[in-house]
């Protein structure tokens, strides 16, 4: 099959939720071509527009292959925000308590804080099913919600910057800072990490053994396990693996973006992650260009809101419908 | 102190109410192999539109009744997609959690505009039943309750009684269990999946109605903080039958009210880490019931009559 071929259902899920939600704004009154016009180009007519993209694309990507890991070993990671969340503490905990280690040690401490806080948060998780069976969809859920209960904790605990009027805690040592690539608008250097990161997970799942493995289990674990693999262990593997990347994308949150830990800083990352994650249909390959994707109607919202006072929800909806036809151009090729 | 614990048990009672209802609802589909995890889109799409409806015609009861319906309309959704077009259940229904997310926050912005002082609806108001209400002790604590807490009581003990003593709810279960056999012996599999599942829809979002009505009289973003994936939680702990749910949210509910009620009397512990009881409380219990859980044999499964094996 060409790639125009496999390309089409993808384009026909698109325009078809672009139609079906332009119906929709039109009839609520607004001007439905100049609403798509912010929604698609906004990322590409300024500077500050595509910086504005790439930031929010770092954070979706690693979300993203956070839940479609374990997907590939068939198992559903849905708490990667509180992962994402539970990486920024450990970063944040680095940052905070080794704040005068200069850059060349505290920086990778803070990278490193984050990605173990997060495997950790995977973790729990990922025992709690190999040890007592117990679904992970829920579990990773759960753990989401402690996750943003621990953050405000921190904001408020020990760690509290007295100055500011919100709960957050006070700024990281300079050393932690991720090194910007462009001073302004802000572009830090998390993005060159994040693309190694997701070519290195392209890389293992479908060029390594131990990825071939995983992603066996995923497809069969029958027969997975009757080749030897221990499908238990694969599904640990994924999950804290997950976690690990979810823990990278708060450390870059803490160490590239706010420098510090906010109360209620968990967005819809989780959400936006699990729709890349199921668009891309869990092709890990696929992820990062879907990811790119969604950064640019994200940013285009946020500037529709502004300038339309259309809601950023309206976009979201967009994004599910997107994922409810790709979804359903499955049932028509079946057919 | 007695007034303290009737007031406790007052509100536990009051409180699991979105429990009892979001678990029958998610129990009715499983019962049938139709495993939803759309119910915290669905609950907030109940609340939203319970709370928009109840404040722009001023009754309640219409309300109820019209999130009841955009509950039945996941359902039937989730019925099609999984039954009809046999997609992957986990997949359809994260789907519709996102569409129900998206869509319950949308409308409010749009209708009401971004307000900083959202209106309110009056809150349910307790009806005392003539006489039992005079019991002491157990009076103030049962028969003074809004009428949903009745409603959520009747309807577990209908849906057991159905599920458990009705030929119609015999064949329900047969579903869930052995769809095969089920249709051999012409039990029309696909319509009790249907209707199974819409059923369930409106009680989940009943359940979502529910919170604006008793807890803040207004709607906000995210106002269900996960009791749709407790209602899961909860199903499972109550081996999806009616009652074991109802007794099993009485102690979901507990658990939030006595989290909350330490907060407000103020203790050693922050109070993050009392709104995280709850959560954790949850997964305790998984670890510890989650092995002898009873659960549907076909759940999460699709059934095509056209293949051989299942």
């Amino acid at each position: 099959m060409t790639i125009a071929k496999k390309l089409l259902p993808y384009l026909l899920a698109v325009v078809a939720s672009f139609v079906a939600a332009g119906i929709f704004i039109s009839l609520m009154g607004f001007d439905v071509f100049k609403a798509y016009q912010t929604i698609l180009f906004t990322s590409f007519r300024t500077p500050n527009g595509f910086i504005q993209t790439l930031l929010k694309f770092i954070p979706l990507t690693l979300l993203a292959l956070a839940f479609t890991i374990p997907l590939n070993a068939g198992k559903f990671n849905i708490g990667g925000e509180g992962q994402m969340m539970a990486g920024g503490i450990g970063a944040a905990a680095m940052g905070i308590m080794f704040a005068d280690l200069p850059a060349i040690i505290l920086l990778p401490l803070v990278i490193l804080g984050g990605v173990v806080a997060g495997a950790l948060w995977g973790l729990i998780p990922a025992w709690l099913l190999y040890k007592f069976n117990i679904n992970e969809i829920l579990t990773t859920v759960l753990f989401n919600f402690v996750a943003f209960f621990l953050i405000d904790y921190v904001c408020t605990g020990p760690w509290r910057d007295p100055a500011a009027g919100h709960p957050t805690t006070v700024l990281i040592g300079r050393g932690g800072w991720l090194p910007m690539l462009v001073n302004n608008p802000p572009l830090h250097s998390g993005i060159i990490l994040a693309i190694l990161v997701a070519i290195g997970v392209y890389i293992y799942t479908s060029r390594t053994t131990g990825g071939y493995e995983l992603v066996a289990t995923g497809a069969n674990p029958r027969a997975a396990g009757v080749f030897g693999i221990n499908t238990r262990r694969m599904f640990v593997l994924s999950l804290v693996l997950g976690g690990a990347i979810a823990g990278l994308a708060g450390a870059f949150e803490v160490a590239g973006n706010q420098h510090r830990l906010i109360e209620g800083m968990q967005s819809n990352f989780l959400q936006l992650g699990l729709i890349i994650g199921l668009i891309s249909r869990g092709n890990n390959g696929a992820v990062p260009f879907v990811a790119f994707m969604i950064a640019v109607l994200e940013v285009g919202a946020s500037a529709m809101q502004r300038t339309m006072m259309i809601p950023v929800e309206m976009v979201f909806i967009v994004e599910a419908l997107i994922l409810l036809f790709v979804l359903l151009s499955d049932v028509v090729r079946r057919k | 102190m007695d007034t303290t614990i009737i007031d406790f048990l007052r509100l536990v009672l009051l409180s699991m109410v979105p429990f009892v209802l979001a678990g029958q609802g998610t129990m009715l589909g499983g019962r049938t192999g139709v495993f939803n995890v759309a119910q915290e889109g669905m609950m907030l799409v109940g609340a939203s539109v319970g709370f928009l409806v109840s404040f722009f015609s001023g009754s309640i009861l219409l309300g109820v009744i019209v999130a009841m319906l955009s509950g039945a309309l996941f359902g039937l959704a989730l019925a099609y997609f999984t039954t009809s077009l046999k997609m992957n259940q986990f997949v359809i229904g994260l789907a519709l959690f996102f569409i129900g997310l998206g869509v319950s926050t949308l409308l409010p912005k749009l209708i009401l505009g971004i307000t900083l002082t959202p209106p309110l609806i009056p809150t349910l108001k307790s009806i005392p039943i003539p006489l039992l209400s005079q019991t002491p002790f157990i009076g103030p604590i049962l028969f003074k309750q809004n009428i949903l807490v009745y409603v959520s009581v009747l309807v577990s003990i209908g849906l057991w009684y159905f599920l458990f003593k009705t030929q119609k709810g015999l064949e329900l279960r047969s579903v869930g269990e052995y769809p095969m056999t089920a249709d051999s012996l012409g039990i029309n599999t696909t319509k009790m999946r249907y209707w199974s599942t819409i059923i369930g829809g409106m009680l989940i979002g009943m359940a979502g109605a529910y919170l604006p009505m008793v807890y803040a009289g207004t709607f906000t973003e995210g106002m269900t903080m996960g009791r749709g994936w407790l209602a899961i939680a909860l199903t499972f702990f109550g081996g999806w039958s009616p009652l074991p749910i109802l007794y099993g949210s009485l102690f979901f509910s507990a658990v939030e009210v006595l989290a909350f009620r330490v907060q407000v009397i103020g203790s050693f512990l922050p109070y993050q880490i009392l709104q995280m009881f709850p959560y954790i409380a949850t997964i305790l219990v998984m670890i510890l019931t989650f092995k002898r859980s009873r659960v549907p044999g076909f759940l999460g499964n699709n059934y095509d009559r056209e293949k051989r094996s299942l």
